[in-house]
Order: structure tokens, then sequence, then C-alpha cells
């Protein structure tokens, strides 16, 4: 058995000595109690100082890395358009829908009301400025960029805390520090900074919370046992990808927890039990109530209506105050003469005498009917009466309202036509019906069928009263099924450049949706004008909050579309394509998020050594030859075995998705695959074990400095320094295009234009 | 190893005392090593069954084979109407009969068996299987459908040989060959001409060969392993050649070899060099034997099939030139300016460049290009010259060939707009430009130009002119610089799934999908000429329409605005959820409704749940110390409880993923493996029973699934007279027997 490894030296800083063998922080082999270490205070102290050092070194770097000119460009880069749009609407506390979970996008809002900004601006388009709109863009940015300082921080202590050496903890924390794609995606208003920060802080915690495995349930064991479960509920708090975390983690207890199963480690059924529902609720109960917990202040931010309403059920549109629907629905009602609106284009359902012409240019021919179109200006030729299928008797015609799948007429008030479709080849679409309207009496008549249509409200209950505003509806043609779509294209002349309207045979899309925008035979006594508004309405926390997650993840599901810089997982670790994030023409000075193509292409060929030794170790293995000592064995299996799962299950989940993915979704595993880089150089160029004080005791005493000198770990200093030079050299030459100053000639963007990069300026 | 409190421990918990006789066992046989022991059992095993000869062995496997016969012959000719899919594989298999070239997902081995039923039958291929016809007189659809129903038949022997191979009780080989015979869905799927029976047949075979070849591992390189190992590879080659569901069984198979090897490598006994002898056995017997058969269903497909038929357009220009009857070959060599021609895609699987009426719904919102495979007048394009050349004249005599880097413009003839492309994101594809139909013969730009440049002609290296069928050339956009390209990606409902073109802005020269060839020439000014005698090479067939069939099968997803009664989804299977109606529910037909046995469904679901909490309960009292199986078990739960229960998996989980449409019978391999299960945990834990208690269960199992299945009969027989008759079979509202 071994000890004292730098790490414990550590742990001689605090004070609290621990007995066993935390030098192998994920070990699972059972062992016998180790003897304390007999360590001089000075040899532990004067390592540690070291590592301390070292820590505070690559946080100042790794502070002016992110810092550098984050002032630039004082524009609005990509994504912010979402993010910051977001924070906006927190500060002014208007309802919002998002995909992702509140909690990053909360701590922007919170930036923002630290610092007293109101949230007036909108980040509309990706190069508004911001100095022109008053905004302390400068105040949210250092928000994720203090947070990825501090992952360069959390890196190398993972590292220490896993009881390298210091030049392989240095060598992981520069493939971070050092990294454009880390430095990019994290100086501005994005959410992946909390996002990789959490995520580190829960491996860290993870590995602290191992370290106490030998004091089960002491307080430090359950202090970062909640801390584990706490990062991990901020990362899937962040966004979804932080099951991946979950996974990564609750890998490495399943197997902790089989370990402990073993009978041969002596606990007894109800002490596995004890651990088995320790690790629950920390890891499991503790995050989801954090997790929920975000939401509730979401929805006590936002209560005021806002873009996000359409996204969610009118019950719960009526918690919000300011709502269009709860002030201004009113019900419709039969005989009311109403004006329909298509939420799409904002086009009025319009009719005029005109008819269509006989044929038109492509030679098809029409009914020659009058023609109905979508115009979006008021108008009177905008009034339709709704009227029933057969009329209602005289006397008790009135006040009886319209519900859903009901089938009704439309008269159109001007010319007194009803409303019809027919099997007619539209004026645009030879797929689609054509929309005409007939007279009273042929309505009437033989052509009553086809004047029927129904109301078909959106995610209407039975029944339900339809109302103005309110009711989002279809408008189903009866005999044929068709919806009354129209589109943006306007028709020729005879038409007036009016929209075309016409009958749509795709009822399911989303286009095919109007509403009626006012009642306008409404008279000034009518009852349905004295309503007094509604108040706003109360639904639980649970109710409202599985709405919303329903809905986040129907909609995270319908990303599908393609997007010009999307990339395939595949070419991520070989880091084929970036994306351009923001360009200016008069200086030439682009963003073109993409990571320093020599840290990424090491730490993914060490990722294949990895797999490689892994393999190599097996077949030999397996042919009875055995080349490891046991605690190398333990450390490539465990320790790194560990990063290994962190980098598989953030990356290889991927492949199953079908929604766009881009390259910065490979940001969490790279900072996994630069551990597992660092391990594997401490693996490959330190011949022996770090610490060979267990062979040769007498070494104990030596300082520390003198064992770090020792023949062990030349090699390993050495490839620390290649690496940090050729690091540092990539990460230099993609500065420009890191930080978007300055602007580069074109044979400088051609120097940098490998593989797919499709950098602009480049001609 | 067992230590007596351990044991006391297991006593106490009950467990113990059904173990027991299990439990002492290994202390009868001290440390023999594990392989010697297996073949003691062996030959035990043996004398025992020369001992006393049981007639089981032989009266059983043919009762029950008469019996299968029996179910799935009775009435079989009762309907004469053209049922389900019939429809299309009664009709591909008249293709065969005809020598038609046609074009279909699946690959050809179970339709050339339709075929060669036909045949036998005297049948001509003249009928065309429209859905709910009557068959004419000429046509002996019953013995076809006996020829089928044989396939179905035999799996019943097929699986009582593979118990028998793993080695399980009587009881528990009768109740899975029983489970298999007494299944309403296997017995009525196979009553028709369909794939699905020898679908079935060919994945038993493989279940058999992977049985018999694991029991003979300790005799290796014996002619009867030879035997076998080669057996496993053309039942392999057959399943995949069926259907590509076969690939499931395959990866099986592939799974316990490289557990095999990987063993046999940790074996240090093994010298190095048969272990090599060991791998190279398998390459050839489980991957190359496979792959001929495979490929030589194609070349016979080929071979048959040498007659134009309607799937041409499915195949690259010069496959289609040597097949019989084919206009390709009547046509005009050079391509001229005012030639009508269609222009074909060279990549594999790739179709005619295409354009129709119906608009983008995004980007440009221009008149759609596509690339389509089958003949259609919207394939047609005329050659044009630039407008800053002298415009074509009809009636000039005059003719001008376009070369290599020569510019030209492509007309649609049916809609007279231009082929064009501009720089706005393809609808799918994004990185490439979107290329549309703009414009008329006036109006358009200089983004209508496209420059050809020839990359090879097959019988000349003057690459001067275009000529039909040997020229390969790119379409470069003059003004983009991008190159015209289609590369298999399907469009959405929108665009009716036909191939997405687009405008590729790199300059691949290689990139086949880039290559586009003159197909069909017209042009009533040039002489025809005759270039029928280049021949496309097979292998070059095979891919091609390989990848034709894996991007059709990739189209067939569902259409979210059709309502499509008889798709059902993953998880509907396993819980017999629906079943499908097989044929029209007219009175007076006819009506087979393909629903399972539910007891055998909800039996098998219910073991495969049973199966994962056994074995956790298993590996938690292992972890634990109790040495509750023995080494003998572990293998048994191993090679019997757990290849079975991937097979399983292997066979449903993809279907869970696939986009595509999905019927009830894609489940049907699938079950075949549940009741594997099924019949493995009846084996394993009723061993442990009393053999008295055994036989009861056994007993009352053997009468609920046969009761079940004689009172669901008639739905696989065939129900005559008004559904409303057979309303006591409707027990839940999603089976719409009634």
């Amino acid at each position: 058995m071994v000890d004292t490894p730098p790490v414990r030296q550590r742990v001689g800083r605090k004070k609290t000595p621990v007995p066993g063998s935390d030098e192998e922080p994920l070990l699972d082999v059972v062992k016998a109690p180790v003897p304390k270490p007999k360590k001089t205070v000075s040899a532990k102290s004067s390592s540690t100082a070291v590592y301390s050092a070292a820590l505070v070194a690559c946080t100042i770097l790794a502070f002016v890395t992110r810092f550098w000119k984050i002032n630039h460009p004082n524009e609005v880069v990509f994504d912010e358009v979402h993010f910051g749009k977001f924070a906006s609407y927190y500060l002014q506390r208007t309802y919002f829908f998002d995909v992702h979970p509140p909690f990053a996008k909360l701590l922007f809002a919170f930036v923002g009301w630290l610092i007293g900004y109101d949230g007036h601006f909108l980040f509309e388009n990706i190069g508004d400025s911001y100095p022109a709109n008053n905004v302390p863009y400068v105040a949210f940015r250092a928000l994720p960029a203090i947070l990825s300082t501090l992952t360069v921080s959390v890196v190398f202590m993972t590292m220490w805390e896993s009881g390298y050496t210091l030049p392989a903890c240095l060598t992981a924390t520069m493939l971070v520090l050092f990294d454009n794609a880390h430095i990019g995606q994290t100086r501005l208003i994005l959410l992946d900074s909390t996002l990789i920060f959490s995520m580190a802080c829960s491996f860290l915690a993870y590995v602290r919370f191992y370290k106490h495995r030998d004091q089960p349930f002491s307080r430090k064991w359950w202090k970062w046992l909640v801390v584990t479960g706490i990062a991990l509920s901020c990362v899937i708090s962040t966004k979804y990808v932080g099951l991946f975390t979950f996974v990564t983690i609750g890998g490495a207890v399943a197997v902790d927890l089989w370990n402990l199963l073993d009978y041969k480690r002596g606990l007894t059924l109800q002490d596995f039990a004890k651990h088995f529902v320790a690790r629950f609720i920390g890891l499991i109960a503790v995050p989801f109530f954090f997790y929920l917990f975000w939401f509730q202040v979401h929805f006590a931010v936002l209560s005021r209506s806002g873009p996000g309403d359409d996204f969610m059920s009118p019950e719960f549109q009526e918690t919000l105050s300011d709502n269009v629907m709860a002030m201004t629905a009113k019900t419709v009602n039969y005989y009311d003469t109403i004006t329909l609106r298509h939420k799409e284009t904002k086009a009025y359902l319009h009719s005029h005498p005109d008819r269509y012409p006989l044929r038109y240019e492509d030679g098809r021919v029409s009914s020659q009917g009058q023609q109905v179109t979508g115009y979006p200006y008021n108008d009177t030729n905008n009034h339709w009466i709704i009227i029933p299928p057969v009329d209602f008797p005289e006397e008790t015609k009135l006040n009886i309202p319209v519900r859903n799948h009901d089938r009704v007429r439309l008269v159109h008030v001007v010319t007194d036509t009803v409303l019809l479709s027919h099997d007619v080849a539209s004026p645009y679409f030879p797929t689609n019906q054509e929309f005409t309207t007939v007279s009273r009496a042929e309505s009437e008549g033989k052509r009553h069928n086809d004047t029927l249509f129904e109301i078909r409200i959106e995610q209407g209950k039975g029944k339900q009263e339809f109302k103005t505003m309110a009711g989002l509806f279809k408008l189903i043609h009866n005999p044929s099924k068709v919806a009354m779509w129209t589109h943006t294209k306007p028709l020729p002349d005879w038409g007036f450049k009016q929209q075309e309207i016409n009958g749509n045979k795709n009822i399911a899309q989303s286009s095919n949706v109007w509403f009626a925008e006012t009642i306008p035979s409404l008279t000034e006594d009518d009852p349905r004008n004295h309503v007094a508004p509604k108040k706003v309405k109360y639904v639980p926390f649970w109710k409202k909050y599985i709405e919303l997650q329903k809905a986040m993840f129907h909609h995270n599901n319908a990303l599908t579309s393609s997007h010009p810089y999307a990339s395939q997982p595949i070419q991520w670790p070989f880091l084929l394509r970036g994306v351009s994030f923001w360009t200016k023409n008069d200086t030439r000075e682009q963003i073109y998020f993409l990571g320093n193509p020599v840290g990424w292409w090491l730490a993914s060929s060490l990722l294949a050594v990895y797999v490689g030794i892994i393999a190599a170790d097996q077949l030999t293995l397996r042919r009875g030859v055995d080349t490891l000592d046991k605690r190398t064995r333990s450390r490539l299996y465990n320790s790194m075995g560990f990063f290994f799962l962190a980098w598989a299950s953030h990356y290889l989940p991927f492949y199953l998705m079908g929604r766009q993915l881009f390259l910065h979704h490979y940001l969490p595993a790279h900072l996994a695959s630069a551990l597992v880089t660092g391990a594997l150089v401490e693996f490959i160029f330190c011949l022996e074990p770090a610490d060979e004080d267990t062979v040769a005791t007498e070494k104990k005493d030596l300082p520390a400095t003198v064992k770090q000198q020792s023949p062990s770990l030349v090699g390993a200093w050495i490839a620390f320094g290649v690496i940090t030079v050729a690091v540092f050299a990539g990460f230099y030459f993609y500065a420009p295009l890191t930080y978007g100053t300055p602007g580069l000639t074109v044979e400088q963007v051609l120097r940098r234009k490998l593989g797919l990069y499709d950098l602009h300026f480049a001609k | 190893m067992a230590t007596p409190n351990i044991r006391d421990q297991a006593y106490a918990t009950g467990a113990g005392f059904q173990n027991e006789g299990l439990r002492e066992r290994p202390v009868g046989v001290p440390v023999v090593p594990a392989a010697n022991k297996v073949e003691i059992d062996d030959s035990k095993l043996k004398r025992k069954g020369k001992d006393e000869f049981d007639y089981e062995s032989i009266i059983a496997p043919l009762l029950f084979t008469f019996l299968a016969f029996f179910t799935r012959l009775y009435k079989i000719g009762q309907s004469n109407i053209v049922t389900w899919d019939e429809a299309h594989f009664g009709k591909f298999g008249s293709h065969y009969l005809k020598r038609e070239f046609y074009f279909d997902v699946h690959p050809p081995l179970g339709k050339m068996l339709v075929g060669l039923s036909g045949l036998l039958a005297g049948y001509n291929g003249s009928f065309e299987f429209k859905s709910g016809d009557t068959y004419p007189p000429e046509v002996n659809y019953t013995f076809m459908r006996i020829f089928n129903a044989t396939f179905g038949a035999l799996c019943v022997p097929l699986a009582y040989y593979t118990c028998k191979e793993m080695r399980w009780t009587k009881g528990a080989t009768w109740l899975v060959t029983l489970m298999v015979l007494c299944e309403n869905s296997y017995a009525t799927i196979s009553r028709f001409i369909l794939l699905d029976s020898m679908l079935l047949f060919f994945t038993f075979t493989t279940m058999l060969c992977f049985a018999r070849f694991h029991n003979l591992r300790r005799e290796s390189f014996t002619p009867q392993w030879y035997a076998w190992l080669v057996l496993s590879g053309l039942s392999i080659g057959c399943v995949c050649s069926v259907k590509w569901v076969g690939l499931f069984v395959t990866a099986l198979v592939g799974l316990y070899t490289a557990e095999d090897l990987w063993n046999k490598f940790g074996d240090l006994s093994i010298p190095i060099p048969t272990l090599f002898i060991h791998l190279v056995a398998r390459v050839v017997g489980l991957i190359l034997i496979p792959t001929a058969v495979y490929m030589a269903n194609f070349y016979a497909h080929f071979t048959i099939l040498n007659h134009s038929g309607p799937g041409d357009a499915q195949m690259s220009s010069l496959f289609q030139a040597n097949l019989k009857g084919t206009d390709l070959t009547d046509a005009p060599l050079d391509v001229a300016i005012g030639s009508r021609v269609t222009i074909k895609n060279m990549g594999y699987g790739g179709g005619l460049l295409h354009s129709h009426i119906q608009t983008y719904p995004d980007g440009s919102g221009q008149q759609q290009v596509t690339c389509y495979h089958h003949k259609d007048s919207n394939n047609d394009w005329f050659i044009y010259p630039p407008r800053n050349h002298a415009d074509y004249d009809p009636t000039s005599p005059d003719l001008r060939f376009p070369g290599n880097k020569d510019v030209i413009r492509l007309i649609h003839s049916q809609t007279g707009r231009n082929l064009h492309s501009h720089a706005i994101p393809a609808p799918i594809t994004k990185a490439d430009w979107e290329v549309s139909s703009y414009g008329n013969l006036t109006v358009g730009d200089e983004k209508d130009y496209w420059q050809i440049e020839v990359v090879r002609d097959s019988i000349s290296n003057d690459y001067s002119k275009i000529r039909t069928l040997t020229t390969a050339f790119r379409l470069k956009h003059t003004v983009l610089g991008c190159y015209l390209r289609a590369g298999n990606v399907n469009l959405p409902q929108w665009g009716f799934k036909q191939i997405e073109t687009t405008c590729v802005k790199e300059n691949k020269p290689k990139d086949t999908y880039t290559h586009w060839n003159v197909e069909s020439h017209w042009n009533d000014k040039l002489p025809k000429a005759d270039v029928s005698s280049f021949k496309s090479p097979f292998l070059w067939d095979f891919l091609h329409l390989n990848v034709a069939m894996m991007t059709s099968n990739n189209a067939l997803v569902p259409d979210p605005d059709k309502q499509d009664d008889l798709a059902s989804l993953w998880w509907q299977w396993p819980i017999l959820h629906v079943g499908l109606r097989m044929c029209s529910w007219d009175d007076n037909i006819v009506k087979y409704f393909l629903l399972g046995n539910p007891v055998v469904y909800w039996g098998t679901t219910a073991s495969l749940g049973l199966f994962g909490v056994a074995f956790l309960v298993y590996l938690l009292r292992w972890q634990r110390g109790c040495k509750d199986l023995t080494k003998e078990d572990i293998d048994e739960w191993h090679y019997h409880g757990f290849y079975p229960l991937i097979g399983w998996a292997f066979h449903y989980i993809p279907f869970i993923m696939m986009g595509r449409v999905t019927y009830v019978h894609h489940y049907y391999p699938a079950l075949y493996f549940a009741i594997l299960v099924f019949g493995f945990l009846f084996n394993f834990f009723c061993k442990k029973l009393p053999t008295k208690v055994g036989w009861i269960v056994y007993g009352i199992t053997y009468a609920v699934v046969i009761g079940v299945f004689i009172l669901f009969i008639p739905i696989s027989f065939g129900m005559k007279g008004p559904a409303s008759q057979y309303a006591y079979l409707k027990w839940t509202n999603r089976w719409r027997i009634a």
C-alpha cells in the first residue's frame, strides 16, 4: 500500500490528516487499513505551497484570457440575441418561453438587477449596438467570464484532489485555460459558462466526497455529498445536457454501491441501505427540489403577460397580469358580426364583389366566384356574421354562444353572400381548395353543405365557448376537411395584391390558425361589454410546472430545422468546423467560434491512446501477461476511467439526438477529455508511480521539492512544457478569431483556414 | 466455497430448500475442470437416452409437424381474394415470371421464392394482384399459399429441435414448440403470399444452427463442427436476403462469436495458430458465406429480371440500357442544343433530375427541383444556349453540340422554367445553395447558366460532345461556382419525399453525387444509335440497388396527416394492444384478423420482466456471497437465457428508434425470442419442482395455450359471415374484430 502523494500533503495543511488511501480517489479495491503516514509538516506544506501557487497562477491567467477585451465587440453577438433578451424579460417581468430551464438565465437577470438595469433593450438582431442602446453588456458578459475563470481553477483542483502530479494537473489545466472555444463561448452572454462550471464543480465535489469514503456519514462526507448534488442540480437547471453529468456521477455511484454490497466488505444490509438512501437523498432528491426551486422563482418573477403566453394553455395565461385574453376576451354569440384575423400574417378575412378571373396565367380555370382574400387593414369588407347551419327560431335566436366544434356559416355583410369552399383549385395552389362566396339562397339550397365550417379551437376542451382574442381556432371546411389558410404571396392585379385565401389539406399545419378579433356589432349596452376585468387567477405550482415542462420537451424535440453552421457530433473531436458568431465588414473583424486545434487534437488523440492502452491491457491480461502494477492499473481504470466516462457520457448521447447540434455542445466533453489528457501525461511520462516512498520509505523525509525533481517527474515536466508551448501557440494563432480583433488580411485568414472552417474575409 | 453459515442463511430464506439437490452437485463431482465436466454430462445424457430409449424424440416432432401443417394449411384456399400485402409480394412474384425489372425495398430471396411458387403453380405472371381483387381461375393461389405456409409450418419442428439442442427438459421443449404452434399470429401470417413466413423460417434455422454450434464448441474442427458453421453462414445469408430484419439475428450470432473468440483468446492452453484458425473459420463461415449468399441472390435477381419494367429508373442508365425492351438504346448518341433529355444522377441510388409545379415552402419559394426515381414527363429538360448566344431555332437545320466547358441552360419541358440556383440555403442541407426552377424562355438571368464539366466518357476521349449514357459530367453554376448535387436526402412531405437537389460549394471532382449523365434523349434532327453494348459491372449494380433500397426505406416514414389504421407503434406490440384487419370487413367475404395468442403474448412479455427480476435477485445475492447457482446453472442462464433475451432486444429496440412506418408483424421475429425466454424460465424453475408438481404446472400451461388458440382459431382460419358473430373474441375495444 502506498501513501503520501502530494494530495495528502494538502490534507496536512488543513491539519486533519485523513487515514486511508485517498491518493487513489476512485480506487474501489478492498484494502486493509493503511498505517497513518508519518510526515514532516514542512514537506507537506511546501508541496502544498507549490500546488497553491500554481493554482493561483492559473487562475490569474484564466482571468486575463477571459476578460481580455471583453467589451469587444460592442454589438449583439450570435445567441446573445436569445439570452440577453431573456434577461431583459426577467427584468421587465414579462412571461417568455424557452426550451432551457431557468437557472442560468436567472443568474443573468440577477446581474442586471444588481447593477440596476431595467431591461429595456430586447437584443433583437445580431449586430445591434450596445452603447447606442445604453446596455450594460460588460456586466452581463462578466458573469460567464468569471465562472469560466473559476472553471479553470476547478479543473486544476479536480486533478489535484485526484492525486495527480503537478505537471499532470497543469497539463489538464492548460488545455482548458488556453482553449479558444472555452474562451470564445464564455465571454459572451451565453449559458454554457454556467453549465461547464457547474459540471466541473460536480466532478470536484464528487472526488472530494469519494475521498471521505472511509468515514461514511461523517459531517464532511455529508457536506460533499450534498455539494455534489447541488452542483449537479445547477447543471441540469441550466440545460438538459446536465442529464449526462448525472449519468457520469451515477455511473461512478453505481460502481461504488456495487462494491459496498460485496459481502467481503462486511457491510450489513442495513448499513448498505443507509448508504443507498443517503446517496438517493443527496444526489437525486436534493437536486430535484433545487431544480424545482428555480421554476418557482421563474414563475414568481414572470408575473406579467408577454411573448411566451402563446405557448401556454389559456388557464395558465390567466395567471398572468395584463393579459389581453384576461382583459378583453368576449364570448361570440350567433348572429354577431365579427372580424377574423390570421394569426401568422395578421390579415383579416376579406371579401369584395370582384370575381376570380376565369383563367389564371398558368392556364388553369377558376369557378369565377366572388373573391375571398386576406387584407391587412380595417375595412367593412372584413365583417362577417356568424350564423348556424339552420336558422334558429326568430324569438330565441339571440344570445346563444358559439361553441367549440360547432358548425357555422359565415355571411359577408357588405355583399350578403355566404363563405364557401369547394373542390376547385385555388389561384396559386393546385393542391388547395378555392374559397369563394355564394348567395344566401344557394347557401340554403343545393350548396348548403359546402358553406358549413367547423370551429375547431386550438387545445379546446369539449364544447367550450368561442371567444374573441383568446380562442385561437382553425376553420375546417366541413364536407372536404380542409383548413382555411393564407400566406404572404400577394395575388396578381386582379386580386388587388391582397392575400390568397385557400383550403389547406394539411389540417395540422400551425399556420392554419385564426382568431376572432372584434365584434363590431356589439352595442354599448350589451352585457358582454360590462363584465368586470377578470382577476389574475391562481394555479398551483405543480400544475404550472408540469405544463411548462411538457411544453419545453415538446419544443426541444421540435428544434430539428437545420442551421447553416450546425455540425455533426463526429466532427467535433476533430474540430472540423466552427460557427461564425459575428463579422464586421469595415474592419474585417470576425468572431469564429472554434477550439484550439492543437489542444483538441491532442486531447482527442490521447482519448484514442487511452482506449488503446485499456484494450492492450485487456488483451495481454487475457493471455496471462501482466504489465502493470496494481496501483497503476487501479489509477488507469478508476480515476481515468471516471474521466473517460465523463467524456463518453457527455459526448456519445448526441449521436442519438435528432435536434440541431453545434460545436459548443462538445465543450463539456472537451473538459473531460482535458482531464484524461492530464492523467495520461502522468501515466505515460512517469515511468514509476509518482510517489515511490512506499518502496523507499526513507525518501519520505526528503523535502517535497527534492522529490519533485526526482527523475520520475522529469519526463512529465518536459511533456508539460512541450504541450504548453504548442497549446499556447495554437491559442495565440487563433486568438484574433476568438476575440474578434484585430481584423485579418486575406493571407492571414487563409493561413488559419483548415478543414471545413468557413471563415469570412477569405477572399 | 460456500461457508456453512451462508448455507444456513440460504436455508433460512426458504429458497435453499429447492436448491438443495443443485447445491449438492458440486460436492458430488469434486474438482473436475469445467470442460471435462460438461463432456461427462453430455455422455451421461446420451447414455441415458440409449438406455431407456424414449420414443418421444421421434413421435413428438412428427406429431408437432403434422399439427403445424394442419393449422397452417387447413382451409388455406378459402378466401379467393388478394389479401393484404399479397398485393405487393404476389405482384413482385409476377415480375419474376414476366422477367420485368421492378424495384422494392426488400432483398430478393423471399420474392424469388414467391416467383418460384408461381412457376410451380403454372402461373404466367399476368395477374395484377390488386388489393381486394378476386383471383382468376388460372391463378392457382392455393398452391402458392401452400408453398408459403410450408415455411411457416416448418418453424414448429425447428423450434422443437432448437430446444432439444439447448438440452431443455421435455416439458419445456414441448412448451416452446406448442407456443410456436399455437401462436395465432404465426399461423395467420403464414397462410398468405407474404415474406414473413420465410423470414421466420430462416430466423428459426439460424437459431437452431446457433444452438447446435454452441453445443459443438468442444469439438472444434471436426467435420460436424465445420458443417454446422457453414449451415449457420448459409442460414444467415438467407435470412438477410429475405428482409434486412435478418441483420438483427446476424448481430446476435456475431455477438456470440465475439464472446466465444474472446473466451478462447483467454484460454492459454490454445496456441496462437489454433486461435488464428478459429478466427479465420468464423470469418469465412459467418461473414464471407452470408455475403456470398446475399450477393448470389442479387445476381440471380439481375439475371432473371432482364426486361425493362417499372423499377428501371432506380438503376443507373447503363444498367437500364442493357434491359430488353428499353427505349434508352434507341436514342441519338450526341446531345445537341434543343435536345430533350432526362438527366440521371450517377451516385449510388441516384434519380432523375425532376421539377414540378409545387414550390419551396421556405427559402426562395420558387418551383422545386428534386431527383425522382420514376419515369415521368416532369423529368424532361430541354438543352438551350445561354441568352447571350444565338437563340435556338427549331426550324433551322443547324446543329450545335455543347461539350466540355460549354455553358448551357436547362429548360423544364412541362413548366418552361429554367434550372436556377441562387445564394439561398437549400431546404435541408443548409450549407448548400438551393436549386429551383425559375423564369421562363425569356424571363431569367445569368443564374440560369450551367457550365458542363466532363468527368469521363466510357467510349471516347473526345470531350467536345456530350453522349447519351456514356458521358459523365458535372454542372457548374457559372455565377456561384457551385456544382449541382443530389445526395440521397429525402425532402419532407411537401417535397413528396423526393431527393433534395442542391448546389454544393465545395469542388470535389470525385463526388459521384455531382456526376450526371444523359439518360433518355429525343431529337428528331439526329440519327438514332445503339449504345447498349456497354455493360455496367455487377458489383456496381449491386451497390447501387442496395443504396437505393436504403434511401427508399428511409422515405417510408409515417405521414403525420394520414390516418393509417393499419400501422401501429412499438409499445403496442408486446402487450397485444392492437390487431390488424388483413382485408375488408364486408359480411360476405372471409375475414382474417392478424392478432396473436393473448396468452403467448402476455406470458412472454411478463417472462421478460420476470427474467430481469430473477437475474437481479441472483446477482445481488451473489454479491452478498450466497452461492445459489452452480457453474452449469450460470452457463445455462448465460447461453440459453441471456442470448434469447438479447435476441429479443435486438429485434425489438431498433423498431423503437426507427422512423419508418411499423406494423404488428414487425414484432414476430422478436416474439420467438421472447418465447424462448419464457421456455427458459420454465425449464429452469420447473426442474427444481418435484417431478409431479412440475408436470402439473406444465399441463396447465399447455392446456391454457392450446385452449386460447382454439378459441381464437376463427381469426386465423378465416371468419365467414358477419363479423358480429365473433364479437366474443373482442376482449378489448382495440381489437377491432367486430
